[in-house]
């Protein structure tokens, strides 16, 4: 259905309607994050997967974090 | 940033990485890859794609967080993207919004443990990832391996939901200090929740409903439980470190060798007592002790299962029904199979890191025992059907089978069902082949229907198939099972017997279709009764067609006709008119008879009646037998009819029923025949009684001929009526409405026999009435020996008259001839011979004297046996016989059985 090229104030509207539900559901994602995140799925990339990888980003930059404390 | 121009997945991730990880991209490389790889490999989700399932998941998320609110905000915003429709995968994206979302009520508790031991361990699980979402399996399984991954993944969500129980308790500001639970890594709640949701499984079930009521006493006494969650964890490892032989672990390593059969280093199997022990040396607490029996009792139960299977898959006997419940049981052993592959893999993975991650993340012993619980009830299912299957095959073991699928618990009833629809598949094949093609491919002797390969053609509709009884399922009623016999019978025999090569499709407009296992088993079990239908259907077409070509190519009814026109004597006319030709051939002895010589006879009485206009057809298999003879027959004694039986209607007209035929026949002749002879001596008497006038001597021997005559014809008539109305017409009316109504060819058949039966039983040729029959020959006899003496008697009498008339003449000759009329010597002749026949006259009255008195002897005879016959119309027939109470008069013990009191009283 949005095939065609959509107005941007559209998409813009749908991203703000996006990062609402985000934020009540307490993803933790900024507008950018979500908008690659977005992308992804529209081009059919399965959300388990990407779900998990974000999880798994997350989880090595509280470890490098760490680290560095640590070094620090 | 929403830019409509499509980047590829690969640079939108590496956007991604960069943006999560706050470095620059020749820094994310590793992570990069590790995406890709992760994302490159699972490209088909596991779950539905359903943004409504997904959107009430959400919301439900809410609810459970009591934020009904933001719920009812969710629901608002969550229209309004489906109204604007920019987004294509809306569920996509909601699901990994869900997926990524957090319990806002809980501090995002960040481990560094067990992180910074991951971001170690990332790039060589991203090589080896065999917990991380593996390719789609079958749904069954998938809990067991979403299971390990959530535990993986959320170390410490606990087989007793501990440890979500410690993320719930953990609403306090503060973090947890590290030192409290050392080595334990706390995940972010969400995931374990959230992909507990995803899952929808069993243990993921089970794993709630432990966690809920322990959720609520945790709420209540907050912070307490901390330290009473540790409290039993650490005395158990004092405990475990006290035993110095032997570690949890290891145990937990002995039962997962175990589970496969396979003798531990400290389990083994104990012959004597047929079950898994402790090695007696090893120390090990009472607890420990229990739950390793607990659990090592899986292992056994795979042992027998799997011993069943090992025994019967070589064996070829065992049949298809055999091979399938095999097969299903390998299909669950192997699920049981995936599973320890899992548990193993687990175990693997903790060597491998080569790290005590902690008691929390480890495999239990009481973690294995409630993740094996559904497994345990599984296999004690299946082990339970293999001790009943034990020496059962075909129908058989489905019958076993199905007798567990009656039960009440809805997990063990499907399992069963699912194996019933595997272990029924073959059966329904065999009954499809059966009643669509009458193929009968049983090569082991399953089926239910047997088959006689020795029973030729002739009999095949009666003995060439059976029912096998003890191989019908019990889920197939005896009645649809015989339903299914003469289906595929009726089959057999259009092809085989009446060589109709119609091809089944057309004679049924059901339409065959391909049947799965799984509509084997609901064909079977439905509450619908769609098997029941089918079968009905099928047997209403093929018996319908089955008659239908008996009918109309064979003339099945007017053979039947035929039967009762010539067999039974209905069609008067021929009968009497072969009758008249045959006279003069059957009174000559039985010796010089000849068989055509009475064709001919036969044909010309055909031709000559209304026999004629039969169906040639018909009249071809008329043909003439003469019975055995035995010395002294006449021709009477010999003469049959007979009626050729060939092709598909000798499987009504069988060889039994010929002579069941034959029989009736000979009986119904003799009658005839005396009927015949009455109605000769009731002419003579008509011819000779004026011829007779002048012998005034004559007529008291004539006057008791008439009235003996008379008995008989009275007594013949009455039989006559009796055999033609109450037994033929009644029985041939009851068969006619019943094969007009018959649906298959065994109601004709059994009609029939009823009928033979009937008339067999009704013309007293049954062993019953034998006494009875022997009177009516006697009878019979009697009206014989009296046309005898009638006729000599009258032979006499009109030799007498001749020779007085010639006597007259002669006298009145010479008188014309003016001579003395007669001379004294002619005159003493003439007076001589006179006297003498005169004298002879009362020789004849003792001789019919004697004659009546048999005969009234042997009818009062039979009338005291027909009184005292149970069959009413036989009864009834004695009442008619002496209706005006002839015989009672004479015999006292008729008085006593028969007629009203009234009468009675009278004569006494």
């Amino acid at each position: 259905m949005a095939s065609a090229p959509v107005s941007v104030s559209a998409m813009r509207e749908t991203m703000d309607v996006l990062l609402e539900i985000s934020r009540l559901l307490n993803t933790g994602l900024d507008m950018e994050t979500l908008s690659i995140c977005v992308r992804l799925c529209e081009q059919g990339i399965n959300p388990e997967a990407l779900s998990s990888v974000i999880k798994e980003l997350r989880r090595a930059t509280e470890a490098m974090k760490a680290s560095e404390n640590m070094t620090n | 940033m929403a830019t409509p121009e499509q980047k590829s997945p690969n640079v939108l991730l590496q956007n991604l990485c960069c943006r999560i990880l706050g470095k620059g991209e020749a820094d994310v490389a590793q992570q990069f890859q590790y995406a890709v790889r992760v994302i490159g490999s699972n490209f088909a989700p596991t779950v539905e794609r359903d943004e409504f399932l997904v959107a009430e998941k959400i919301k439900k998320e809410f609810v459970r967080q009591r934020r009904e609110a933001d719920g009812a905000l969710f629901s608002e915003l969550h229209r309004k993207l489906q109204s604007q429709g920019v987004v294509k995968n809306r569920w996509a994206i909601l699901y990994l919004l869900l997926s990524l979302s957090e319990d806002p009520r809980k501090q995002p508790s960040k481990v560094s443990n067990y992180a910074a031991l991951f971001a170690q361990a990332l790039p060589r699980d991203a090589h080896s990832t065999p917990y991380y979402y593996a390719r789609p399996q079958t749904l069954q399984l998938n809990y067991q391996d979403r299971n390990v991954q959530s535990v993986q993944n959320s170390a410490a969500l606990g087989s007793s939901g501990i440890g979500s129980i410690g993320m719930y308790s953990l609403n306090g500001p503060t973090p947890p200090p590290q030192t409290f639970v050392p080595g334990q890594s706390f995940q972010t709640p969400a995931v374990g929740d959230s992909l507990r949701q995803q899952l929808g499984t069993r243990l993921a079930w089970t794993l709630a409903a432990g966690q809920q009521p322990a959720l609520q006493n945790i709420t209540n006494k907050c912070h307490p439980n901390t330290v009473s969650r540790n409290v039993p964890r650490t005395r158990r490892e004092g405990e475990t470190s006290g035993s110095v032989e032997i570690t949890e672990s290891s145990l937990v390593r002995d039962i997962l060798y175990v589970f496969q059969g396979i003798d531990g280093k400290c389990i083994k199997m104990c012959n004597s007592e047929n079950c898994y022990k402790v090695d007696s040396k090893v120390a090990l607490s009472k607890s420990l002790k229990d739950t390793t029996g607990r659990l090592a009792e899986l292992g056994w139960l795979h042992n027998k299962i799997r011993k069943y299977t090992d025994q019967r898959s070589l064996d070829r006997a065992f049949g298809l029904v055999g091979q399938s419940f095999c097969a299903a049981l390998h299909q669950e052993l192997k699920e049981y199979y995936r599973l320890l592959s899992v548990l193993h893999s687990q175990l693997q993975v903790e060597d491998d890191q080569g790290v005590n991650l902690g008691l929390e993340s480890s495999l239990t012993l009481r973690r294995l025992l409630v993740w094996t619980y559904d497994p345990k009830i599984r296999l004690k299912t299946l082990a339970a059907l293999v001790d009943h299957c034990q020496g059962r095959k075909g129908g058989e073991l489905a019958s076993a089978v199905h007798a567990y699928s009656k039960t009440g618990d809805p997990y063990m009833r499907s399992l069963v069902q699912h194996i019933l629809g595997l272990v029924s598949h073959p059966i329904v094949n065999f009954l499809y082949r059966w009643i669509y093609d009458g193929e009968l491919e049983d090569t082991y002797h399953e089926f239910f229907v047997a088959s006689d390969p020795t029973v030729k053609t002739d009999r095949l509709w009666h003995d060439k198939y059976t029912l096998r009884k003890s191989m019908i399922p019990s889920f197939i009623t005896m009645d649809q099972s015989r339903k299914v016999l003469l289906i595929g019978k009726s089959i057999n025999f259009l092809h085989q017997v009446c060589h109709d090569q119609t091809p089944t499709a057309k004679m049924m407009a059901v339409a065959k279709t391909a049947e799965s296992p799984k509509d084997a088993a609901d064909l079977f079990t439905d509450l619908e009764n769609a098997f029941q239908t089918k079968i009905d259907a099928a047997y209403f077409e093929t018996s319908k067609y089955l008659l239908d070509v008996l009918n109309k190519n064979y003339n099945l009814l007017e053979h039947l006709q035929a039967m009762r026109r010539y067999l039974l004597l209905g069609q008067g006319d021929f009968i009497r008119h072969l009758m008249d030709l045959l006279k003069p051939e059957l009174v000559r002895p039985a010796t010089t008879l000849y068989q055509h010589n009475l064709t001919g006879i036969l044909e010309t009485a055909v031709r000559a009646t209304n026999a004629q206009f039969d169906n040639p057809e018909i009249l071809k298999r008329l043909d003439v037998r003469l019975l055995e003879v035995s010395p002294g027959d006449t021709g009477w004694d010999v003469f049959s009819l007979d009626y050729h039986v060939d092709g598909p209607i000798a499987t009504v007209f069988t060889r039994e029923c010929m002579s069941h035929y034959l029989r009736v026949f000979n009986f119904l002749w003799r009658a005839k025949r005396m009927e015949y002879i009455l109605t000769d001596i009731w002419k003579g008497h008509m011819c000779n009684a004026k011829l007779l006038k002048s012998m005034p001597e004559l007529s008291g021997v004539l006057h008791q001929c008439h009235v003996l005559a008379s008995e008989m014809v009275h007594f013949i008539h009455q039989m006559q009526y009796y055999i033609t109305f109450e037994v033929l017409e009644c029985s041939w009316d009851e068969l006619w409405n019943k094969v007009q109504q018959a649906q298959d060819l065994d109601h004709i058949i059994a009609a029939h026999e009823v009928f033979l039966d009937t008339i067999i039983c009704r013309c007293l040729l049954d062993s019953d009435s034998r006494a009875l029959l022997n009177q009516l020959r006697a009878v019979f006899d009697q009206i014989i020996e009296f046309q005898n003496a009638q006729d000599a008697m009258y032979r006499a009498a009109l030799e007498e008259l001749q020779r007085r008339l010639q006597f007259e003449e002669r006298k009145k000759e010479r008188e014309t001839e003016g001579k003395w009329g007669v001379t004294e010597a002619e005159e003493e002749e003439e007076n001589k011979r006179v006297l003498e026949f005169q004298e002879s006259i009362p020789k004849m009255r003792s001789q019919l004297r004697i004659l009546t008195h048999f005969y009234q002897g042997i009818v009062q005879q039979f009338l005291v046996l027909l009184t005292t016959s149970t069959d009413e119309s036989l009864r009834f027939l004695s009442f008619r016989l002496d209706f005006n109470e002839h015989y009672k008069a004479r015999e006292p013990r008729l008085r006593m059985s028969l007629g009203t009191r009234g009468r009675r009283s009278l004569h006494a």
